[in-house]
């Protein structure tokens, strides 16, 4: 290669890291610059639900040691917001004043948590759980044995739910259109779902919405919520879980096609020749459907992150989803989902 | 030659003062100098001027620098403090911070002050420290035999400037006038009762007094700083002269050729110790 | 921070920015609130040579509850407030430890020069808006310092209430309105940094034991040194500015004139000198203060005090040398000047002390022996020395002799005095202007017992060595230790010779190799001149290897020791302008254990 590449890569996450990781690997001469907003470096975020059993802080949850960052020579631009993209420079300009060059760009930013319109007037009483830091406050606020309000009851919210009972904590699901979330489930098997969460020792308030959430009384737990059966839920903890968000907000004006998130091919290119996309954030063009369409779960993000390090090094593959999207329940009494397969 | 550091120069001369009477300021050291050397004069003057002044042998400190003039101290029946080449004045400085009620006679050559100890003099002189100087100039450097000085004459022969000195002198009197000196006067050693006259007044004067002696170097200078041509040019300052003048004073101190005896300029100020004392009250009024 | 309560404290934080930004200031107010507040602190600031404009400044402090003896190699954390200058630095930041800057500069940032991009993947990145914060506070940038100092102390869980007395003291004297401004710029750092997710793991825990507190109090090694002058009663002091003695003038310049003391700037060092001599020559407890420059011009002169068996005390502050060399960056290698640079055998007294409290010490005892030996007496400090601060406990009671002038016992009129009288112990009794009867001439010329001039064979001879046997009685003088050993007792691997502000490097160095089991043991040298030899050639005789770690490239201390002894020496030499780190002498204690280990096993 002529000149050394600059492969820069917005986000730390599953997507993100594996990329990196990747790109090292078929290119020792590049340099590799990963961009998050964390001040921590990869995390494990599968692994979270953990941070209530354990007294681990977050050096346990890393997905690599800082020294193999430093062994990869991969710097991890921690801490740092990009504002916008000025492709036609190959540049970031980052939130603090200074501009990045890239000669590749990757985004890989994710996904934030969604919050429905119905829901964001009560976001100041809500609790999230992406982060670590996120989880560390969760964690604080929930005393041992406490309950926990999970609004929505996406698959990632059930994987923690399902985490938190087994831990000895109360668990109420209050969902309806995002229930099971990103798996598509029709009414009757729905049923059969939350029957067998119930089983799993989960309360589940399916079909019903929130009227109001306030803080707790005294000497009461510290949330209040109103539904709208007129029942009262008392949690220590509400969390809205109602699927993801692409974290694409810094790619306006940028001249890149987006819609819900950025739109790439199956080689998870961009419509600019040097921008790629993996992860929770692109929105891949499926022959087969004939449509741009997300693609969940971990093994899916990971290899994507794989994928468009290939391509970025002048490789050609293309993406084709690697994991059953179906939801089962298992012999045991549990549900199972391909997205719960991690690590 | 003759070797001046010999100690056994002064046994020799013994008898030959002890019988010129006077010796209450007198150390029962004989001064080592050369006879006939004008510096003779000098020291009768300050021990005279201090029988005339009442002055305590131990409350007067006699502090030089190093050369034939430095030697001074150590013919005074006084405290005394014979320092480094060029260094009299700071160490007096420190001297009479130390303690106000000493007297401090500072004496030097003119190497002595005017080229190792130059840094010196300006800063003496504006701070109005309360002291005497008295210069003993003979132009020329005698204890290391006879290099030129900053006040040789221009065409003065010496060791070091075999084919003659091209170095424009000094004026000491203006250089004093100028720092500030409260009190310039010159005298001539070969007229040792005006120079007592001066001693006297010098060391009278509260703050800095500047005594400039021309004293000939019989060792040394055979042509120019001579007893006979000092002699035929050193006259009085006009009777009119006004000492509170200080354009008269440096108008007349212009004139090298024809030296003028007398006080040049004189006025009081606040010396050194009354600032030092200004400063302690202005302190002491913070606590 | 009550569950922390048991935990030790030991967190060293270090503030970097450009002269213009208030480094130093955001320091002060750190270190003085923390000592205040009861914590052990070691303070050292550097600053740059340049007097405005945009030269580096690194305030660092070390905040501990047990007592240490020196700052560390690495800081907890870094401050920064100009990410040009403090880049550099953040290497020094350690494993998990934090950098906190500004993520909200005045201007566009070019690629690489913002400090988020240097930071390596163990440290953690804090950054906060600064600019905006003090802008929104106090309508204007130039808090930022504050703000950040308040970021640190709410990162930190740090007393805030003891913050606003240090600044209202600080601060008293201006406008009101100045304080208030300063003070919500305060409060909104603290907010901000209260309010921070926490991911670095050292916490402000536990200050010192509650009984030693009342009598701590902080002070830099060149206030210290002001305090011992004038707990000795000082009464003339004569200096030329010179980093980075000046301050000791500055704070003297104050403090002297109350007392009825007088200081004067002189026109050179050859001047102050000169006239310290004068003023010890007229019974005056008197001093000065310089720096190596300062020294050699004083050397002439150092001389005729001993010649002339004159009182006189000197401290000079090492920096970079030799020439102009490093004004600002500390060293230690003018001890071959202190100690040989005189024409002549013309040995006086040489004190160094190793920590601040030491500066004390030394500084007032140093007067002692100006007046009982009659000598000269150098307390060599160095920059790092002077201009670090530590919490330091001074002793209630004055313990400074206020005469120790051997008197003149004469009946009057019998015996003529003679000022250079040989004595038993080489001390003379000695008068001073206005003292009856004792009429005598000083000089720098080699001198008879009446002070008269004398070059005669025997008189040199016996002038010399009473000069010199004088000065050996100074080993037992009262109430200063000049030696001192530390650690392990009886036989020892590797023991480590030192002296100067290096010294606490050395006893944290020696205290780490002991906890790896290596048997080890420190001395403390603070009599350089003349050496205390009986305690050093026993402490050699304890030693399988003898380390000397010293600031100077030259080895002086080392090459000091060795002629003196006879005895050879290890020499570890850094001149990097800033003090010397402890895992580089550790290093060297391993490696020497090492090897008398394997010469054992031969
Ligand atoms: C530092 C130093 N440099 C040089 C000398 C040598 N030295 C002694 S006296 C002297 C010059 C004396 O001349 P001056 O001051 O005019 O006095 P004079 O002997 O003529 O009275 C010199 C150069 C010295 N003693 N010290
Ligand atoms: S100045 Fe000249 S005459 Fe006088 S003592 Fe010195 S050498 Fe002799």
């Amino acid at each position: 290669m002529a000149k050394t590449e600059h492969y820069v890569i917005i986000g730390n996450g599953v997507a993100g890291s594996e990329a990196a990781l990747h790109l090292r690997q078929r290119d020792q001469d590049s340099r590799i610059t990963m961009v998050t907003a964390s001040k921590l470096l990869s995390i494990n975020r599968y692994v979270l639900p953990k941070i209530f059993s354990s007294s681990a802080d977050w050096r346990d949850f890393l997905l690599h040691p800082p020294e193999f960052y430093d062994q990869q020579r991969i710097s991890v631009r921690r801490n740092t917001w990009v504002t916008h993209v000025e492709p036609e420079q190959k540049r970031l300009i980052l939130r603090h004043r200074e501009s990045l060059s890239y000669t590749k760009l990757l985004i890989a930013s994710g996904g934030g948590r969604y919050i429905p319109e119905s829901l964001s007037e009560f976001r100041d009483l809500m609790l999230k759980f992406g982060s670590y830091e996120e989880a560390r406050s969760v964690s604080n606020a929930l005393p041992k044995g406490g309950h926990i309000a999970m609004l929505g009851g996406d698959m990632i919210g059930l994987d923690l739910a399902r985490s938190l009972v087994h831990d000895g904590y109360k668990v109420t699901v209050v969902g309806d259109d995002y229930l099971f979330w990103p798996h598509h489930v029709d009414q009757e098997e729905k049923q059969k779902f939350v029957a067998v969460l119930q089983g799993m020792g989960i309360d589940v308030r399916s079909g019903i919405g929130v009227t109001s959430i306030e803080e707790g009384a005294r000497n009461k737990p510290a949330r209040h919520i109103a539904l709208d059966n007129k029942e009262t839920i008392d949690a220590d903890v509400v969390l809205s879980f109602c699927g993801l968000m692409p974290s694409v907000a810094f790619m306006a004006g940028a001249g890149v096609d987006i819609e819900r998130g950025v739109l790439v091919n199956p080689q998870l290119q961009s419509t600019d020749e040097n921008i790629w996309a993996a992860g929770d954030v692109c929105q891949i063009w499926s022959p087969e459907e004939n449509q741009y369409r997300f693609f969940y779960g971990w093994e899916n993000v990971k290899k994507m992150g794989e994928i468009a390090a290939l391509n970025m090094t002048g490789g050609h593959e293309s993406i084709s989803t690697f994991q059953d999207e179906k939801l089962i329940a298992t012999k045991t009494g549990q549900i199972d989902s391909p997205f719960w397969q991690y690590g | 030659m003759m070797n001046i550091h010999q100690p056994v120069y002064l046994e020799d001369k013994l008898e030959e003062v002890e019988s010129s009477g006077k010796l209450a300021y007198r150390s029962q050291t004989l001064p080592t100098w050369c006879p006939g050397c004008g510096y003779f004069s000098i020291v009768e003057g300050v021990s005279k001027a201090m029988t005339d002044l009442g002055l305590n042998q131990k409350d007067t400190v006699c502090v030089s620098g190093i050369g034939c003039a430095s030697r001074f101290p150590f013919f005074m029946n006084t405290f005394g403090f014979h320092s480094l080449h060029g260094r009299a004045l700071p160490v007096a400085t420190g001297i009479k911070v130390a303690n106000d009620d000493l007297t401090v006679i500072v004496v030097g050559g003119d190497g002595d002050a005017f080229a190792i100890g130059g840094a010196h003099i300006p800063h003496a002189a504006r701070r109005n420290i309360d002291i005497t100087y008295i210069l003993f100039d003979n132009g020329v450097y005698g204890l290391t035999k006879g290099q030129t000085s900053p006040t040789s004459i221009v065409g003065f022969k010496t060791t070091t400037t075999p084919y003659l000195n091209v170095d424009q002198p000094l004026n000491p009197l203006m250089m004093l006038l100028s720092y500030g000196a409260s009190w310039v006067a010159q005298a001539y050693a070969g007229e040792p009762h005006h120079l007592t006259e001066m001693i006297e007044a010098a060391v009278a004067h509260r703050g800095f007094s500047y005594l400039h002696v021309l004293s000939p170097c019989v060792t040394f200078d055979k042509t120019s700083m001579t007893y006979k041509n000092l002699g035929m040019t050193v006259r009085p300052l006009p009777g009119d002269h006004d000492t509170s003048d200080f354009a008269a004073a440096m108008a007349a101190a212009q004139n090298t050729d024809l030296p003028q005896l007398g006080v040049y300029f004189a006025k009081e100020r606040p010396t050194l110790a009354d600032g030092l004392n200004e400063i302690a009250a202005r302190a002491e009024a913070t606590v | 921070m009550a569950k922390n309560a048991k935990q030790r404290t030991d967190i060293q934080i270090a503030i970097c920015g450009s002269a213009g930004d208030g480094t130093i200031a955001a320091g002060d107010i750190l270190k003085q609130a923390m000592a205040k507040a009861g914590y052990n602190v070691i303070a050292f600031d550097v600053y740059p040579p340049e007097i405005r404009g945009f030269g580096k400044c690194i305030a660092r402090a070390r905040i501990t509850s047990e007592q240490v003896y020196s700052l560390k190699s690495e800081s907890d954390c870094l401050v920064s407030l100009d990410d040009s200058h403090a880049i550099p630095h953040v290497p020094e930041v350690c494993k998990y430890g934090t950098v906190i800057y500004e993520d909200t500069p005045m201007s566009e940032m070019a690629e690489g020069t913002h400090i988020s991009s240097h930071l390596a993947s163990a440290q953690l990145p804090y950054g906060v808006a600064f600019r905006e914060i003090s802008e929104r506070v106090t309508s204007s940038a130039r808090s930022r310092n504050i703000v950040a100092v308040g970021y640190l102390a709410g990162l930190y869980d740090m007393p805030a209430e003891i913050f606003h007395q240090v600044i209202g003291r600080k601060f008293s004297g201006k406008p009101k309105e100045l304080t208030d401004s300063v003070l919500s710029a305060f409060d909104a750092g603290f907010q901000t940094g209260a309010e921070t997710f926490r991911l670095h793991f050292d916490r402000i825990g536990a200050s010192r034991s509650k009984s030693k507190q009342s009598d701590l109090v902080m002070m830099s090694g060149n206030a210290a040194t002001v305090r011992g002058c004038l707990d000795a009663g000082i009464d003339t002091f004569f200096g030329y500015p010179i980093t980075p003695a000046t301050t000791i003038m500055e704070m003297l310049a104050r403090e002297m004139p109350k007392r009825g003391a007088r200081l004067l700037q002189t026109e050179d060092e050859i001047s102050a000198i000169a006239a310290t001599l004068g003023a010890g020559y007229a019974g005056a407890r008197a001093a000065t203060a310089t720096s190596g420059p300062g020294l050699a011009l004083m050397s002439e002169m150092m001389g005729l005090g001993a010649m002339a068996e004159l009182p006189a005390v000197a401290f000079v502050s090492q920096r970079g040398g030799p020439s102009t060399g490093m004004p600002t960056k500390t060293e230690q290698s003018d001890l071959n000047l202190a100690v040989f640079g005189v024409a002549g055998d013309g040995q006086r007294i040489i004190l160094a002390p190793t920590n601040v409290e030491g500066c004390y010490k030394c500084a007032g005892k140093a007067f002692e022996m100006a007046e009982k030996y009659q000598t000269p007496v150098i307390v060599l400090l160095d920059l790092y020395l002077s201009n670090r601060y530590e919490a330091v406990e001074l002793p209630v009671e004055n313990p400074f002799s206020e005469n120790c002038s051997k008197p003149v016992k004469k009946k009057p009129g019998k015996t003529k005095y003679s000022r250079f009288k040989l004595t038993s112990d080489g001390i003379s009794p000695r008068a001073i202007p206005g003292d009856e009867d004792c009429m005598h001439t000083v000089t720098g010329l080699e001198h008879n017992e009446q002070g008269r001039p004398n070059d005669q064979p025997e008189i040199h001879q016996i002038m010399s060595a009473k000069r010199h046997e004088k000065l050996l009685t100074a080993v037992k003088h009262p109430g200063i230790t000049i030696s001192k050993r530390f650690g392990d007792k009886g036989k020892v691997d590797v023991g480590i010779l030192g002296w100067g502000s290096t010294f606490g490097e050395i006893l944290e160095a020696m205290i780490e190799a002991r906890k790896e089991g290596i048997r080890c043991s420190a001395m403390k040298v603070v009599m350089l001149s003349p050496l205390p030899l009986g305690p050093i050639h026993a402490f050699m005789d304890d030693c399988g290897e003898v380390l000397v770690p010293e600031l100077n490239y030259e080895a002086q201390f080392a090459a000091l020791v060795t002629g003196a002894t006879g005895r050879p020496v290890h020499r570890l030499n850094r001149v990097t302008g800033t003090p010397m780190r402890v895992r580089e002498i550790l290093a060297e204690i391993r490696r020497l254990a090492g090897q008398t280990e394997m010469i054992a096993a031969e």
